[in-house]
């Protein structure tokens, strides 16, 4: 019998891989793989990297940090360099699709979709009940489009929503953590149109904000986990961080699956779960990267169609971050005093005022 | 120097050898997504340069399926985590009762074997390589796969064994009755 080990071997390999037919068109896939990777960083920014440097961020801006040991996390690092690497790998084609569900927050349960593609991205915010409250995006072609269904408006502004880096001197606290608010204000966004055309777009942005975080401190490995049925290694942050963060990657592709963030205790309890798929640039999916104007809407000067959507901010409910760019008055084209009126019921403005 | 080689030429190998390929490469990582997973990376990894690659695609992505496969194997750091599941599943596998043929019991086993004791197994026979072929894909001495693989096969030869002697007790037993 031992004797025809070897043969009873060779006929359950081939039997075991008989059904096996590789899927046609292999290198375009691998390029498709490539290209989520980098787009990864783009939109996922929004989710995933942009984490990972949240908390360093805020402890930097806001408070100070909790982790002051300096001690960088080396699987972590390990792991987010190898995230790094593989979003900094991918080339543009493939559509980021991100769905993002806010609980706990001042307008209550939200959710959000946004796709992007390259420099092109959409976002659409829908309240609780599943009604859209606003749909913006840019395209290179058409600048910044805002549709506000409160107000049944919309409006367009060439020249805003363009991804861009935030530059590291924005902020104050030391150099080597700093960076990290570059790809901060995606999830984070209030709810507020014209601020999700993010800093954190810019991959080598990301990538940056990653390694800072680590080096900051803010991430460490807590080892494997199940995501939707898909093996995953989970990163989290220190504790003590200003904001609570889960991040879950793929161990084989190193992309993230799912972002969850969480305010610390002391603050409002806010938490935001980022999911993220990957669509084939057709026709279908390309449309979604447009913002469409509904019928009968009438077209409005921005400030008008985002006003409404300032005012539902109560007060002091979210922590204080720096600024968003597009926010700045000579971005919006818009005079100081105006945003003045808004800048005492909106903390995100109140440094700009 | 050699001549640039263009996608067509790459998507013309990939037609030709890809299902092979991916054959192996699911008998290195065990199990069908893992495999694609694998063979995905070696041709990116070849994909990488491909323009100025000069030698035998087939031979680098077998050279690099085998390293992946050790790599994360090693890596994963479970393969005495998987020997006691190959205890359990031996178990099984010996009830004469289950569908469960010897030729899928080997594989199985082969499944679970070290990275690299699996991978010669692969390489000499799936592969059909000789010693000194698979030593090179391996980048070890020849000696090194020639052990690699006998100590494969002997684990191998105890489970037909162990399988054989339990089929003909039952069958003795399923006279009886």
């Amino acid at each position: 019998m031992s004797t025809d080990v070897e043969d009873l071997l060779r006929e359950g390999m081939e039997r075991f891989t008989a059904d096996l037919r590789a899927p046609a068109g292999l290198t375009c896939q691998i390029a498709r793989r490539r290209r989520r990777r980098r787009l990864a960083l783009r939109s996922v920014t929004g989710g995933v990297a942009v984490l990972a440097a949240g908390a360093a961020a805020l402890a930097v801006i806001v408070l100070p940090r909790v982790n002051g040991t300096g001690q960088p996390a080396v699987d972590a690092a390990y792991i987010v360099k190898n995230v790094s690497n593989a979003l900094n790998a991918t080339a543009p084609g493939t559509i980021a699709q991100m769905t993002v569900t806010t609980s706990g927050g001042p307008t209550g349960t939200t959710t959000a979709e946004e796709w992007s593609n390259g420099e092109q991205w959409r976002s659409v915010l829908y309240s609780s009940p599943g009604h859209p409250v606003y749909d913006e995006g840019y395209s290179t072609t058409t600048g910044y489009t805002l549709v506000s269904y409160l107000t049944k408006t919309w409006a367009r502004q060439p020249g805003l929503g363009r991804p861009f880096a935030l530059p590291a001197s924005v902020l104050p606290g030391k150099p080597a953590c700093a960076p990290a608010i570059g790809a901060f204000p995606v999830l984070f966004r209030l709810g507020l149109p014209g601020t999700s055309s993010s800093a954190s777009s810019l991959p080598t942005t990301v990538a940056t904000a990653l390694r800072t975080a680590v080096s900051c401190g803010s991430l460490t490995v807590a080892g494997r986990q199940t995501v939707d049925g898909t093996e995953t290694i989970k990163l989290t942050s220190r504790p003590g961080s200003l904001i609570s963060e889960t991040i879950w990657v793929s161990p084989s592709s190193y992309l993230p699956v799912r972002v969850v963030t969480r305010s610390a205790a002391g603050l409002p309890p806010v938490q935001q779960t980022a999911d993220f798929t990957w669509l084939q640039p057709t026709a279908q999916n390309l449309a979604k990267l447009t913002v469409p104007i509904p019928a009968g809407f009438r077209e409005v000067p921005l400030l008008q169609a985002i006003a409404p959507n300032l005012k539902q901010i109560p007060v002091g409910t979210l922590p204080k971050p720096l600024p968003h760019p597009l926010l700045l008055p000579s971005a919006l084209g818009i005079p100081r005093p105006a945003l003045q009126c808004s800048a005492a019921k909106l903390p995100r403005l109140a440094g700009i005022c | 120097m050699a001549a640039e080689r263009s996608a067509a030429d790459l998507e013309c190998f990939l037609a030709e050898r890809a299902d092979h390929l991916l054959r192996t490469a699911v008998l290195l990582a065990g199990s069908r997504e893992a495999g694609e997973d694998l063979l995905q990376t070696a041709v990116e990894r070849l994909l990488r340069r491909w323009r100025r690659f000069d030698g035998d695609p087939e031979g680098y992505l077998r050279r690099t399926l085998c390293n992946l496969a050790t790599d994360r194997h090693r890596r994963a750091g479970r393969w005495r985590q998987k020997e006691r599941l190959l205890r359990a599943e031996l178990r099984q596998a010996q009830d004469p009762a289950g569908d469960v043929d010897l030729r899928d019991a080997l594989v199985r086993l082969l499944l679970r074997l070290p990275a690299r004791q699996r991978a010669a197994l692969v390489l000499r026979y799936w592969e059909q390589l000789t010693d000194a072929e698979a030593a090179a894909v391996l980048g070890c001495a020849e000696g090194t796969v020639k052990s690699a693989v006998s100590r494969g096969l002997t684990r191998m030869r105890e489970l037909a064994d162990e399988w054989n002697d339990t089929a003909a007790v039952s069958g003795r037993e399923e006279e009886r009755s």
